[in-house]
């Protein structure tokens, strides 16, 4: 097998490998700016420098060549060489900054140059705490600068589209913004204008950045030059804590990142997963942050002579059991949610089983046009193939409104069926609607009783995407009865980790009063005389991998080791597009 | 040392003959003997590889500056696939210093195409195109009605001179960007890009225009193919010095009394080609000379007793012949202010892809102006010399070599100058 | 205002793009056509541009801008290009810029007020052996600057007078 020596270590490597890439992908490193894994390697920004050379083999027998001392002789390249275009070849030797002076020497050097006409504005810069060019600077850069001229000065503050602001300033030119136009999203609207250390990325003149991907070049930028116009100056990245998660605003089932401070989710960036988004994410599902903040429902509503008021817990509970118990079974609908995840839809299944009540339907939530044939799929719910294998009856709008005609009690989980025109509120008139929801709706609205549940930042749950892939989320934002500190599996930012709840960085109201779905069917099964005790999402995948053929083998621990798991869908009533 | 006998040379390229550039008058002085000799004459020429062989005999040391050896670059083109093959003829000259490629487009522009059109074939090009600076507007147009009447003499085409050897041949012009004459750079302004050079390997042989196999020469040194090609390589190779041989055009300018292009052979000293430009101006003496191009290394006169114009003799005085454009300075030349402009024009230049040169060129120039103005310190003659190292080899093109170089031997050939600019400072504050 | 390529214009690019296996090689010519056509390639001009040929019009900015050549504004109606660079700068090359900006009361990178002139600082021209020279509007070359002849050139070009192209007689090298 072919072999490569870097920094003295001997590594085997098959296939083609840029040098970079396979020293990240040994967990060593090498610094960098332009590269980036997904998009063409320009090899501008020269950071990635290393020396690189070749053992000697002789012609005739195969063997490395030795010299007096029996060391293998090395042929070095004439110039130092950057790593993120050079090809491993077999038996090629790379020094890297770790033991190399030179190596070191040039990439201080490099780091000068780039920082000459970088303004030093890192206590302002949004990009501070997590910029490469900062981290790589302390690591790899100058302690001082001895440039002691003017800086070149370039537009500041310039709105280049709904989504994206530029500090030309800040720029080091390393083009990722441009590439991931023209290389991944295609919509070629970023370009460099100007020409050498006057250069920078802009649109055509009077053209707006609104490229629906826009803010992945935020993501990619490697310095504070495209900044967030939502997040600018919202939180310094050292505050929050950031938690990994799924898309819920589409079936694409793009992975994310969910950074909260203060119990609020602040922002969404996508994470990584080559099977699915790559590295990228639409700008729609980074709104999404608002809605695991906005407009919760918090502590359960019922509906007193036409008036919506709080309830309790238990009344909430009490109320449902009674009506469930009275009224006949045939006469009591369950809608189930491709909008909620495996286990809350498993957990309220079960509980209509036990009871003796119909299967579950569903209605998938398709919004045409909304596909791009890229990381965005007409279908915008993040489980229809999750409600599909969990083998609930599948109905169109039509089929749905026949469905509630007959019925007197109707259980809603999480399904904003008014809004999204599925039914009316006048079709629901005159039965008891009980809906399990998150967010205030004009579904909500009409129900006689609201139980609030948890988000999919709230709790550790499945999505299956589009694709088949069934992917899960953590809790990223603690409710009225979570905490951190207990819950081993939640992230935690310096402020949730120095502090207590009495400092006056803590906002309690953030919490919402809501619960994960299956409690509250622990709760009805306790006040019905079922014997249902679910404990949480992980040991109701184990329950479900067991007992549904479809999710045999998923568990979350396969899950998190492979990043989802591919399952087995019937392609023709896949949504994907 | 042999002296190269160049007072009785007689100029191959721009010869003194009337209308040259007028095709009949190209033909009727033997032009396009040499292309009709490589399509039709099978006993000479066994197909293209013969054609390459001669070429690479002659040793034309690459007239761009970087003299590489033509026939050896023909040679690492792969074998033709049926595909596009290109041949980019590199007209940009802009190189401060260097103005010796307009004469051929003037003078004797067939003479070129004959070159490039053997060259087509020896590489079984399909296209050639000859990229000419923007600024050569009146070339362009010269050069656009030099091919059109080659097309209609049946030179250029399908089926040429009733041979199976085709090939189309188009004018592209620049728009304005030193950086350009790069030989990647170019490939990026044909494709109708901003011009940034191309990160190598690949090699344009293996991708170069739209991918596809592509060789670059420069305008002289393909000119000089049609003489090989009539007159044989051992013609060639016996002009001159002997490593790097055959006609040059000197391009001479700066303090000297007739400046312009001279046609000579190579290695000539440059005390000698001083005196063919008609001597220093004004009875001043020389001080120093650029010999090929800006980017080349400074010589001071001292430097110059028995050193000829070709590769060898200039290496030994630390000095490159690059394109032949020698700018001659005599004793009043200001040597702080020559290197600050030479730095400008770098940094104007730099395509600003690579942060070595694009910020490196900047920096450079800003420091010599502070020089300049007396506002530097000696210590800042040490930055800029640092900072020539930070630059030199780190980047995609050799731009950060060309602007380093001036700047490092500037300063180390005429340091006393330099540190006598920088203490006047020091002397207005005590 | 709209700008709108004529019925020679649109052929002239068609005949551009033929030359090239591609669309994108016609950027640059295109650009010339344009500004040829209407004097500049403004932002409205580069969008004609990238309509007509098909190209987004981020591409087109963005070569428009890397290219000195093309005038990205609205110049004067003669622009003076003066190369100060190196063999420009020995032979007096600021002289003659210093000398015009004197003339026309504008500073180098101005237009005058009644925007007969703009006066440029530019990079090497490529005509070093007869420095120091201009250009004039990206066209003739004016060699052998003096003073008198600088003056002499605004003279002709205010009375409108078509440019000459000055033929340099090649020097042929005597015996010494």
């Amino acid at each position: 097998m072919p072999e490569i020596f870097i920094d003295g270590h001997r590594y085997e490597f098959e296939g083609e490998h840029k040098v970079l890439q396979f020293i990240q992908d040994l967990g060593k490193e090498v610094p960098f700016f332009c590269y980036h894994p997904s998009m063409t390697a320009p090899a501008n920004c020269r950071q990635c420098m290393v020396k690189a050379g070749q053992y000697m083999k002789s012609r005739e027998t195969g063997e490395y060549e030795v010299d007096e001392n029996g060391d293998r002789v090395i042929r070095w390249f004439p110039k130092l060489q950057t790593s993120c275009n050079l090809m491993a070849a077999d038996g090629m030797v790379i020094l890297t900054q770790e033991t190399d002076e030179q190596v070191k020497r040039a990439q201080k050097d490099n780091l000068e140059l780039i920082l000459i006409n970088h303004p030093l504005d890192c206590p302002i810069c949004d990009q501070a705490g997590e910029c490469p060019l900062q981290i790589q600077t302390y690591k790899y850069g100058p302690e001082g600068s001895r440039f002691e001229v003017k800086k070149v000065h370039k537009p500041k503050r310039i709105q280049l589209g709904p989504r994206v602001v530029l500090d030309a300033e800040r720029c080091i030119n390393c083009t990722r913004c441009t590439r991931f136009t023209q290389e991944i999203s295609k919509t070629h609207q970023l370009t460099i204008t100007s020409r050498g250390d006057k250069n920078y990325p802009t649109t055509a003149p009077g053209r707006e950045f609104d490229d629906p991907y826009s803010l992945n070049t935020v993501d990619i930028c490697p310095v504070g030059a495209l900044t967030s116009a939502d997040f600018r100056f919202k939180a310094r990245v050292w505050e929050m804590n950031q938690t990994p998660s799924i898309d819920i605003t589409n079936g694409k089932g793009t992975n994310i990142d969910l950074w909260t401070r203060d119990n609020l989710i602040l922002r969404v960036t996508p994470r990584f997963n080559a099977d699915v988004n790559d590295h990228w994410m639409p700008d729609a599902g980074r709104e999404a942050y608002k809605i695991f903040n906005e407009n919760r429902i918090s502590r359960p509503q019922q509906k007193l002579d036409g008036e919506k008021v709080l309830s309790s817990w238990n009344n909430a509970i009490a109320t449902l059991s009674e009506q469930i118990e009275d009224t006949d079974n045939t006469k009591i609908l369950v809608i189930a949610s491709p909008h909620a995840s495996v286990e809350e839809n498993y957990a309220l299944n079960k509980y209509t089983n036990l009871l003796g009540l119909n299967t579950p339907v569903f209605t998938p939530h398709i919004e045409e046009g909304t596909g791009d044939g890229f990381l965005l799929s007409d279908d915008v719910a993040p489980n229809t193939n999750g409600c599909r294998l969990l083998g609930f009856k599948e109905l169109n709008k039509s089929g749905i409104c026949k469905e509630i005609q007959k019925a007197e009690l109707v259980l809603i989980l999480n399904d904003n069926l008014v809004d999204r025109s599925v039914i009316t509120a006048d079709q629901l008139k005159n039965k008891f609607v009980a809906v399990f929801a998150t967010n205030n709706s004009e579904t909500s609205e009409v129900a006689d009783l609201v139980i609030p549940i948890t988000t999919a930042a709230e709790h550790a749950a499945s999505y299956v995407n589009v694709d088949g892939r069934i992917q899960r989320t953590y809790r990223a934002k603690e409710t009225k009865y979570t905490n951190r500190r207990i819950d081993l599996e939640m992230s935690e930012g310096r402020l949730d980790r120095y502090g207590t709840n009495f400092d006056n960085w803590v906002t309690e109201d953030n919490k919402i009063d809501c619960m994960p779905m299956w409690e509250i069917v622990n709760n009805l099964a306790d006040a019905t005389g079922i014997d249902i005790n679910f404990r949480g999402g992980r040991e109701i995948m184990d329950e479900i991998a067991s007992s549904v053929s479809n999710f045999s083998g998923v568990s979350f621990a396969a899950m998190d080791e492979h990043a989802g798991i591919q399952l087995s869908i019937k392609k023709e009533t896949s949504t994907s597009k | 040392m042999s002296t190269v006998d160049w007072k009785n040379y007689t100029p191959v390229l721009l010869p003194d003959i009337k209308d040259l550039h007028k095709i009949d008058v190209y033909t009727k002085n033997g032009g396009y003997k040499a292309l009709k000799s490589v399509l039709t004459d099978k006993k000479k020429w066994e197909g293209p590889k013969a054609v390459i062989e001669e070429v690479k005999k002659a040793n034309i040391r690459g007239r761009g500056g970087a003299g590489f050896n033509a026939g050896l670059k023909w040679s690492f083109m792969p074998p033709a696939d049926g595909g596009p093959r290109y041949l980019a003829c590199n007209g940009d000259e802009s190189e401060p210093g260097t103005f010796k490629d307009r004469k051929i487009f003037e003078y004797n522009p067939h003479v070129f195409i004959e070159g490039a059109l053997i060259a087509a074939y020896a590489m079984e090009i399909t296209t050639i195109y000859v990229y000419i600076r923007g600024e050569y507007k009146t070339y362009i147009d010269m050069m656009e009605k030099a091919i059109s009447d080659a097309y209609d003499k049946g030179y250029i085409g399908k089926n040429i001179l009733g041979s199976t050897f085709s090939v189309d041949f188009y004018v592209h012009s620049g728009a304005g960007a030193y950086i350009c004459g790069e030989e990647t750079s170019m490939l990026e302004s044909l494709e109708g890009k901003r011009g940034y050079p191309r990160v190598k390997p690949p090699f344009p042989a293996q991708k170069g225009l739209w991918g596809r196999p592509t060789t670059i020469n420069n305008i002289e040194t393909l000119s000089h193919v049609t003489g090989v090609i009539n007159n044989g390589a051992d013609w060639f190779s016996s002009i001159g010095a002997p490593t790097h041989p055959g006609p040059v055009l000197y391009g001479i300018s700066g303090h000297v009394n007739n400046p312009g292009v001279y046609e000579l052979p190579s290695g000539v000293p440059i005390l000698d080609l001083i005196e063919v430009a008609g001597g220093m101006r004004n009875g001043k003496i020389l001080k120093a000379i650029i010999p090929g191009g800006s980017s080349t290394p400074v010589l001071r006169a001292d430097q110059l007793d028995g050193i000829t114009m070709d590769s060898d003799s200039l290496r030994t005085v630390g000095s490159m012949l690059g394109t032949a454009g020698m700018v001659v300075m005599d004793e009043d030349t200001d040597m702080v202010d020559v290197l600050w402009r030479i730095a400008h024009f770098y940094h104007h230049e730099s395509c600003g892809q690579c942060t070595p040169c694009r910020e490196g060129t900047g920096w450079l120039e800003k420091i010599l102006l502070k020089i300049k103005n007396g506002d530097g310190e000696v210590r800042d003659l040490d930055l800029l010399l640092d900072l020539t190292t930070q630059m030199e080899g780190r980047t995609i093109c050799a731009l950060a070599d060309a602007a380093a170089w001036p700047v490092r031997f500037t300063i180390n050939r005429f340091r006393d100058e330099f540190e006598a600019r920088c203490k006047k400072k020091s002397h207005a504050v005590a | 205002m709209a700008y709108e390529f004529t019925k020679e214009d649109l052929q002239e690019i068609e005949t551009i793009k033929a030359k090239y296996p591609e669309v994108m090689p016609a950027t640059l010519p295109a650009l010339w056509v344009a500004q040829r056509r209407f004097g500049h390639v403004e932002p409205e001009v580069q969008r004609l541009v990238a309509e007509t040929l098909g190209l987004p019009e981020a591409h087109v900015h963005g070569v428009a801008n890397f290219y000195t050549q093309y005038y990205k504004e609205k110049k004067g109606k003669h622009v003076l290009d003066v190369c100060t660079c190196l063999s420009c700068q020995l032979c007096g090359g600021y002289d003659i810029l210093h000398h015009l900006e004197e003339k026309l009361g504008i500073k180098a990178g101005e237009t005058t007020e009644d925007g007969t002139f703009t006066l440029n600082q530019v990079e090497c021209l490529g005509a070093c052996g007869y420095a120091p020279m201009l250009q004039v509007t990206n066209d003739k070359y004016v060699n052998h600057l003096t003073k008198e002849k600088a003056d002499e050139l605004v003279e002709k070009l205010k009375n409108g007078d078509e440019l000459e192209y000055e033929q340099i007689k090649m020097p042929q090298h005597k015996n010494i």
